[in-house]
């Protein structure tokens, strides 16, 4: 369980603040896949980096007993100067993974990044940090997944393999999804969370939720 | 599947440090002269100065020998200005890594600043060996003193560098501010200088420079014969300490807004 207790965020800038909640206090029931809708802007990355620790509410707080990966965005993370292993490495470091080499072995065979899995991230095609990504979190075992589009971006065959990866992770882990494409989110959510104006309603069964966010 | 060890808070510092300590070896010195030129850069610029200044005073300023007391001088106020600069930008450098919640910005500038300590250690101690290999004659005659006012020194950096890089979260300018007070730092901090070169009234314009202090005490603190009239122990320990108060004071109270914006 996820418990937002009178949170209060907002982005100061020449307008003045631009608040993404004011006052919002949630729960977000354990035990479900969730896919969070919401228009572009919405504040739907910005509830993901607030759940994953990465910000902090300006008030209010955050307040849960899982373990929550980070937001697993586009190249979250991962240093351009380094390696695919070193920055593999240095993720399973942080995370207090035991066998490191284990661990960065699992990564390179599920990036499939081939040799340039040894060669700085500054070398690799728009497509392949994700991958990296992706698979560095994958590698990792987390109760919620927060998941940032990433599955999107892939090649067919990579897809495939996150499908399937995800699947598996989801019978003992659950994942938050953000994506716009309801047929990934169909795949893996069964319920939803519709983000509109500041406000947070949870839907249990995810159709429901679609056909609410489509009306919006 | 992946063991991911339960750890307490400590040990999920001490990890954190130590990956991003690594992280910053790795990318500090990724072109071809690597390590190297942190010894070759300052090592050549004291040869020059010393020569130049050894020139006009015939090899020993004050009782000092020239090339250490340029060697003195340099290498201080290189630790400072560069683990400074380095703690200063070491928030937004690193910003993309506190989407891990196990990483707070204080590990990185931990990490940053110990980096940057421990290479100027290095650039000392082999610059003693080659000068013991070059039979010249050298000696510290209070090593703990010394030590201890290197250390000064760079709390005082690591704290105006936390400071400095916690403004510039908030305002961005601060980074340009600091780049144009740091710059005269490098001539008025008695690095080519000492000061009984200057005449007693104008002590009063440099005297509030914490690092003229250090770099002062500590050729007194190799040579008891320089004298240290102009300069206080008293004073480099204090604003150490307040700094380091202060800039912790500050770090407690904003961090987790800094990096939220």
């Amino acid at each position: 369980m996820i418990k937002l207790q009178n949170v209060t965020k907002f982005y100061p800038s020449k307008l003045g603040n631009q608040y993404i909640f004011k006052n919002v206090s949630f729960e977000i029931p354990s035990g479900h896949n969730i896919a969070i809708l919401g228009s572009n802007g919405a504040g739907k990355s910005t509830l993901f980096k607030m759940l994953a620790g990465s910000e902090y509410p300006n008030k209010g707080e955050i307040i849960t007993d899982l373990h929550l990966s980070w937001p697993v965005a586009l190249a979250t993370g991962i240093h351009p100067q380094m390696s695919g292993a070193e920055n593999a490495r240095f993720i399973g470091m942080i995370n207090g993974v035991a066998d490191l080499d284990q661990y960065v072995r699992r990564v390179r065979q599920f990036a499939e990044l081939g040799p340039k899995f040894d060669l700085p991230v500054k070398t690799y095609s728009s497509g392949m940090r994700p991958r990296l990504a992706f698979a560095c979190s994958i590698g990792i075992d987390f109760d919620v997944y927060l998941i940032d589009e990433v599955t999107s971006v892939g090649d067919a065959n990579f897809r495939k393999k996150t499908r399937e990866a995800l699947t598996q992770k989801s019978k003992n882990a659950n994942v938050i999804m953000v994506s716009h494409e309801m047929d990934e989110l169909r795949h893996f959510c069964d319920s939803a969370i519709v983000l509109h104006q500041g406000e947070l309603t949870f839907y249990n069964d995810l159709e429901q939720g679609i056909a609410h966010y489509q009306a919006l | 599947m992946t063991t991911v060890l339960k750890r307490n808070n400590w040990a999920i510092w001490r990890d954190v440090i130590f990956a991003l300590f690594v992280r910053e070896i790795r990318t500090g010195f990724n072109d071809k002269f690597g390590l190297a030129w942190a010894v070759v850069q300052p090592l050549s610029f004291i040869f020059m100065m010393s020569y130049i200044r050894g020139r006009m005073d015939g090899g020993s300023t004050h009782t000092v020998p020239t090339f250490e007391f340029m060697l003195y001088g340099l290498l201080l106020v290189q630790l400072f200005l560069g683990t400074l600069s380095g703690c200063s930008s070491c928030l937004k450098k690193n910003k993309a890594l506190f989407a891990f919640k196990q990483v707070q910005p204080i590990s990185s500038v931990i990490a940053s600043s110990c980096f940057n300590f421990l290479i100027k250690i290095a650039v000392f101690i082999l610059i003693f060996v080659i000068m013991y290999f070059l039979k010249m004659d050298f000696e510290i005659k209070r090593p703990l003193i010394l030590f201890l006012n290197v250390i000064a020194l760079w709390i005082i950096a690591v704290s105006l560098g936390l400071i400095s890089s916690l403004a510039q979260c908030y305002i961005p300018e601060v980074s340009k501010v600091q780049s144009i007070i740091t710059r005269p730092l490098f001539f008025i901090s008695g690095v080519f200088f000492s000061m009984q070169d200057i005449p007693k009234e104008y002590w009063p314009y440099l005297d509030w420079n914490p690092v003229l202090h250090a770099i002062e005490l500590s050729r007194h603190a190799a040579y008891s014969t320089y004298s240290i009239e102009a300069v206080s122990e008293f004073y480099l320990f204090s604003f150490s300490l307040v700094s380091l108060f202060f800039s912790l004071c500050i770090y407690h109270v904003s961090w987790k807004q800094a990096i939220s914006r």
